[in-house]
């Protein structure tokens, strides 16, 4: 499956036939162009808010659990387990008696943060190899370009399990085993991209009036490829949750007793009897918030690359 | 032109497959250094036991020279012996191949059966309240983990159905384990994975041929057949949908290598024996011989779909060059 780059949904779409240029609209910058466009996506807009208050209460979680649930999230208590939801637990406890709600919301704690630093590393990286590989191009080029071949070719779940098997992994190195993948599709992406701003005049006169390699890619090349980024990024969050959320519950990911959204589902089967939330609530949650991510990203696909923009 | 572009691409292919075969191998290098698997069971087994053990299975060897000798074998049809039974590893593949392949390929199958009418009606009727349902179902189709999914069908069609009565299906496994194997078995045992598992190709693959078809829908030569008074009927399929579907054939062939990895999660969930199911067991247990032949396995079949769908692509549509 792919990661970043090349994620499935609408984003592949059909060749669409672009006019360059030749606006009668008075000269708008592009990026308020395209914040201009985001605001008017009421959906997008309110899927990106919702993302925005569950990092909030992510990163605020020792408050909630204070004055919300006051509960903490290993919190043991064998004399109630499998209570459900209600009162005092808000949405019900588990097999050894933690707090549904209070697991859920430090699970996002870690979830959201994995996502978001996988990322970061994917874009860093995959930007960087697809900006050298593109702007050099030549032998530079084809070898790095064969490494992304092999990256995006290695069937991804193989490679997931295989190393987290060897780093037993933490919410970092997960975060680095996933990016290990997600960077070819983005390295793809940011040469392609690249290859055709390098043809532009504006390169050619930057460097006829001297300005160096480094100089050129990094402020004439990279502000270039930003949109791509953004739109790769915002993407790229929803799918990154979904394969973080099944390899916890393969039990590969985020180790218990540190909740994530995944591997409270790990033990899943065993609800199926008694406890049904327990099976509901995290699921929920996950897919509310890929949901969320995926909207948004489209969104901003939309505004930030409207020859992209899906019918 | 198009064979010359084809060598190309069939040797930028063996790099592939080199290459992640070595990653894989370097991969479980680290981890086997130190392990045998089940080693720690016996506390009989003296250390010099161990290194013999550890001999036997060619583990006392650098891992180059362990590469060299897999490639040559597995080039000459030999894929080793499971380090956990000491079985062939190409016996193991083989064993669960049918079923992987026949819950992806019914997956896939039913995918393209569905998404492709779905699809064209969302075309047709854009912006209709059908249409927007469409959507909707599509998009939720990308946010379900699909494990989550599969928990929720055995939760309602196995576990509830059951304690109410009804019919219900079986939540684990390819055949019941007592006086299953006829068809009718198989499919009841089929049902829920391969719904689970379509859904997310029903959702990619609706989407993609709605948008191609409004793309092709608003060319000129749909204009010209229009103008010439050609039926709508015959507009639509003969002209519009058979353009239209071209570049969802390559996204297809992208999702053939899926017909062995991409049902893992979905494997494991619902007990299915299937490869993705092995290479999950026998990873945990550091069966590397078996982990190594299965990823080898699974890359070739990566490899192959990328390059028939360039080659389908191609052959038809003329209008790509091969550069």
């Amino acid at each position: 499956m792919s990661i970043l780059g090349q994620t499935p949904a609408t984003e592949i779409e059909a060749p669409i036939s672009t006019f360059e240029g030749a606006t009668s609209r008075p000269a708008q910058s592009y990026w308020n162009e395209s914040w201009e466009r985001l605001r008017e996506n009421r959906i997008g807009v309110a899927a990106g808010v919702l993302i925005l208050v569950l990092a909030a209460i992510a990163v605020a979680a020792p408050l909630f659990t204070q004055f919300l649930t006051h509960y903490e999230p290993s919190r043991l208590d064998l004399t109630a387990t499998f209570q459900t939801p209600g009162h005092p637990h808000l949405l019900g406890t588990d097999e050894l008696g933690r707090d549904t709600l209070t697991r859920l919301i430090y699970g996002g704690r870690v979830t959201l943060g994995v996502a978001f630093l996988t990322v970061a590393l994917s874009l860093t990286l995959g930007t960087t190899v697809g900006l050298v590989a593109g702007y050099y191009g030549g032998w530079i080029d084809d070898v790095l370009m064969r490494i992304v071949d092999v990256v995006l070719s290695i069937p991804a779940i193989f490679l997931f399990i295989l190393m987290s098997i060897l780093f037993r992994p933490n919410p970092i190195s997960l975060a680095m085993i996933i990016a290990s993948v997600g960077w070819g599709g983005v390295a793809r992406l940011v040469r392609g991209e690249v290859l055709s701003v390098k043809q532009r005049d504006f390169i050619m006169a930057t460097r006829s009036i001297g300005a160096r390699d480094l100089r050129l890619i990094v402020r004439h090349l990279l502000p270039n490829v930003l949109p791509v980024l953004i739109v790769a990024a915002s993407l790229g969050v929803g799918q990154i949750i979904l394969i973080e959320a099944a390899l916890d519950f393969l039990g590969l990911g985020i180790q218990p007793p540190t909740a994530s959204w995944g591997n409270m589902l790990t033990n899943a089967e065993s609800y199926f009897f008694h406890s049904v939330w327990l099976v509901v609530f995290p699921g929920v949650t996950i897919f509310v918030t890929v949901l969320a991510s995926n909207i948004f990203g489209n969104a901003v696909r939309d505004a930030f690359d409207p020859r992209l923009k899906a019918h | 032109m198009l064979a010359k572009y084809l060598v190309r691409r069939f040797l930028a292919s063996i790099v592939v497959v080199l290459g992640v075969t070595a990653i894989t191998l370097i991969l479980m290098d680290r981890t086997r250094g130190t392990y045998v698997p089940g080693i720690d069971l016996n506390p009989a087994l003296r250390p010099e036991d161990i290194a013999r053990l550890r001999a036997g299975l060619g583990l006392d060897r650098p891992f180059y020279e362990w590469y060299l000798t897999w490639l040559w074998n597995v080039l000459h049809g030999d894929f080793g012996r499971s380090m956990i039974d000491g079985s062939p590893v190409l016996s193991h593949i083989l064993d669960r191949l049918p079923n992987t392949l026949e819950l992806t390929g019914t997956a896939i199958l039913l995918g393209v059966l569905i998404s492709i009418p779905l699809g064209v009606i969302g075309a047709l009727r854009r912006g209709s309240k059908t249409d927007h349902a469409l959507t909707v179902v599509s998009v939720a189709g990308f946010a379900v983990p699909q494990f989550w999914l599969g928990l929720l069908l055995i939760l309602v069609f196995s576990v509830t159905f059951e304690q109410h009565g009804l019919p219900w299906l079986p939540s684990s496994g390819a055949t019941s384990p007592v006086g299953g194997g006829d068809i009718l078995d198989r499919i009841e045992h089929l049902v829920m994975p391969a719904t689970v598992l379509s859904f997310f190709y029903l959702s990619l693959w609706s989407r993609f041929t709605r948008s191609s078809m409004l793309e092709v829908l608003s060319q000129d030569y749909i204009r010209t057949a229009r103008a010439k008074g050609m039926a709508e009927r015959r507009v639509v399929y003969l002209h519009g949908l058979r353009n239209a579907v071209i570049p969802l054939i390559t996204l297809v062939g992208l999702e053939l290598p899926g017909l062995v990895s991409g049902g893992l999660v979905v494997e494991v969930v619902f007990g299915w024996p299937g490869i993705g199911k092995l290479a999950f067991e026998r990873a945990l247990q550091y069966d590397y011989s078996t982990v190594m032949g299965i990823v080898f396995f699974a890359t070739l079949l990566v490899v192959a779909g990328n390059l028939l769908a360039d080659v389908l692509y191609a052959v038809l549509d003329p209008r790509i060059r091969y550069a």
